[in-house]
């Protein structure tokens, strides 16, 4: 199994739905409605499923919000800065992700797998 | 004037059937069935082919509920479905369940080393799996009932417990709706250890389907058996000016704590029928107006016996039939009140009394336990009797409508 594959399967048994209901453009929030013990149990998910060591608040965008509204006096550069903060994602990602604020929370399936490549490349 | 409680739903999933109609009819023209549970010498009346989705749909907090908490679920959704009740009617509506131990541990965790439980396999809210009020989250979440609840923990008396709590907040003008019932399954390794370890099951090579006897001389443990049951109660005006179906009334419920024994019943019977005399004042009934009585009959050899007495204190020479749901069912352990109930409304509604077929040798042959097809014509007001681990007595009086 691709991690693509690994990561609809792992989303399919948390939130029972069809694997073939998800795939890499897919939202979490706006799709398929997931909560935060959804996220939970995901991140408990990966971390043993591809053995690595999942951060909450990076996979899952969590702090984003914040890091765009109260980017602090230093930040010059919003998309230089996320860069920074999501190093795994890429420059048109991060694009994407900036012209996407409206309708909710942007986290796709397929930011869960480029994570999870990075993270598991770092170990 | 009292608040009258009865009886306008009810959903149920047991190893004799999931509608009172097969219930009734499994009761009068089959046999028990206990089959091997697959640890040696024991045997299990299990739900065969159970399947939680059928009853939920798309349920994501499917995967927090253990097998006795599925049971809940479902037979929870099975009563609100059948209820009729208005969105803001269940929203008002009360939750009562009875609810035991998850002691599945061997199948809940992958790996225990010296102490150690390992996290393979294990969701981040596991915990959910143990905690006793899981099942009344996720029904809530289910139904849409938000009122007034409680789960109640009294070991085998649990869900007679939740009946009566309910009841109680019915008539007294808490709620108008209440849900009230319970699931459980203790048939999995760690169950069968636990009662086998305790020396309350019945062990034997040979099938047992055709042994099986409450109040039999020769009896010799319970058999374990699962499901669950839900009953909307409800106040009689509230019932009748929505037209609700009235299967049942509730009369009166009483319970009581032996303080004697862990485990073991007090052999003296004392305060299990200060349980009984309980509920039948409550009821305004005298003993002698008791038609029927679903005991708690669980061929242990102390239940029986202390029951046995109990009934000859308790009725002299009135004679009522006395009825051992167990002999069909296995014990559900928190969940039996609930399910027996199901199973003696659905027999009363099939016409039919639940028999104790295997009964070859009565402990008291002064009690008339039923046998043989019974009809249940003037059969009306029945008692309900369940007596748990640690002294939990409870009583429950029913009468047909």
């Amino acid at each position: 199994m691709t991690v693509l594959e690994k990561i609809q399967a792992t989303l399919a048994d948390i939130l029972d739905v069809e694997a073939k209901n998800i795939g890499t453009e897919t939202y979490l929030f706006r799709d398929l409605d997931v909560e935060s013990i959804d996220l939970l149990e995901l991140a408990v998910s990966l971390s043993s499923e591809f053995n690595i060591d999942v951060n909450d608040d990076e996979v899952f965008l969590k702090t984003l919000r914040v890091y765009l509204s109260e980017p602090g006096d230093h930040v010059t550069d919003t998309r230089a800065y996320l860069m920074e903060k999501y190093p795994y994602l890429t420059a048109s990602r991060v694009d994407e992700i900036l012209a996407d604020q409206e309708g909710g929370p942007v986290l796709k399936v397929k930011d869960i797998a480029d994570y999870v490549t990075w993270r598991s490349d770092a170990a | 004037m009292r608040r009258r409680v009865v009886v306008t739903s009810m959903g149920v999933v047991s190893s004799l059937g999931a509608t009172p109609e097969e219930i009734g009819e499994r009761l009068s023209v089959g046999a028990p069935r206990f089959v091997f549970t697959g640890e040696e010498g024991l045997w299990a009346a299990p739900v065969e082919g159970f399947d939680l989705k059928a009853y939920t749909g798309r349920f994501k907090a499917g995967r927090y509920l253990n097998r006795g908490a599925q049971f809940a679920v479902a037979s929870a959704a099975a009563a609100m479905e059948a209820s009729g009740l208005s969105e803001k009617q269940r929203a008002d509506t009360g939750l009562f369940c009875g609810s035991g131990p998850n002691f599945d541990v061997g199948e809940e965790f992958a790996r225990i080393d010296g102490g150690e439980i390992s996290e393979e396999g294990l969701s981040a809210l596991w915990m959910l799996r143990f905690l006793p009020n899981t099942a009344a989250s996720a029904i809530s979440r289910l139904t849409g009932i938000h009122g007034e609840n409680h789960t109640c923990g009294s070991a085998c008396a649990a869900s007679l417990t939740a009946l009566g709590e309910a009841y109680r907040k019915v008539r007294d003008g808490y709620l108008d709706t209440a849900l009230a019932g319970g699931g459980d399954s203790r048939i999995n390794r760690g169950g069968l250890l636990a009662y086998g370890m305790a020396r309350a099951l019945h062990r034997s090579e040979e099938d047992p389907s055709a042994v099986y006897a409450p109040f039999d001389a020769n009896r010799k443990g319970f058999l374990p058996g699962e499901g669950g049951a839900f009953f909307l109660f409800e106040e009689l005006e509230h019932a009748r000016r929505r037209g609700a179906e009235i299967h049942a009334e509730v009369l009166g419920f009483g319970s009581s704590l032996d303080g004697y024994n862990m485990t073991a019943p007090d052999p003296s019977g004392t305060w299990a029928e200060k349980a009984v005399r309980l509920a039948l004042d409550e009821a305004f009934l005298l003993p002698e107006e008791v038609d029927a009585v679903s005991a708690h009959g669980t061929a242990t050899e102390l239940n029986d016996r202390m029951e046995a007495e109990l009934f000859g204190r308790l009725f002299g020479a009135h004679r009522p039939a006395i009825l051992a749901p167990k002999a069909w069912l296995g014990h559900l352990a928190s969940a039996c009140g609930a399910v027996e109930l199901a199973v003696m409304l659905a027999a009363l509604k099939h016409g039919t009394l639940p028999t104790n077929p295997n009964l070859a040798n009565p402990l008291d042959p002064a009690l008339d336990i039923v046998v043989d097809g019974r009809s249940a014509e003037g059969i009306s007001t029945l008692l309900f009797e369940n007596f748990g681990f640690g002294g939990q007595n409870s009583a429950l009086v029913v009468r047909r409508w």
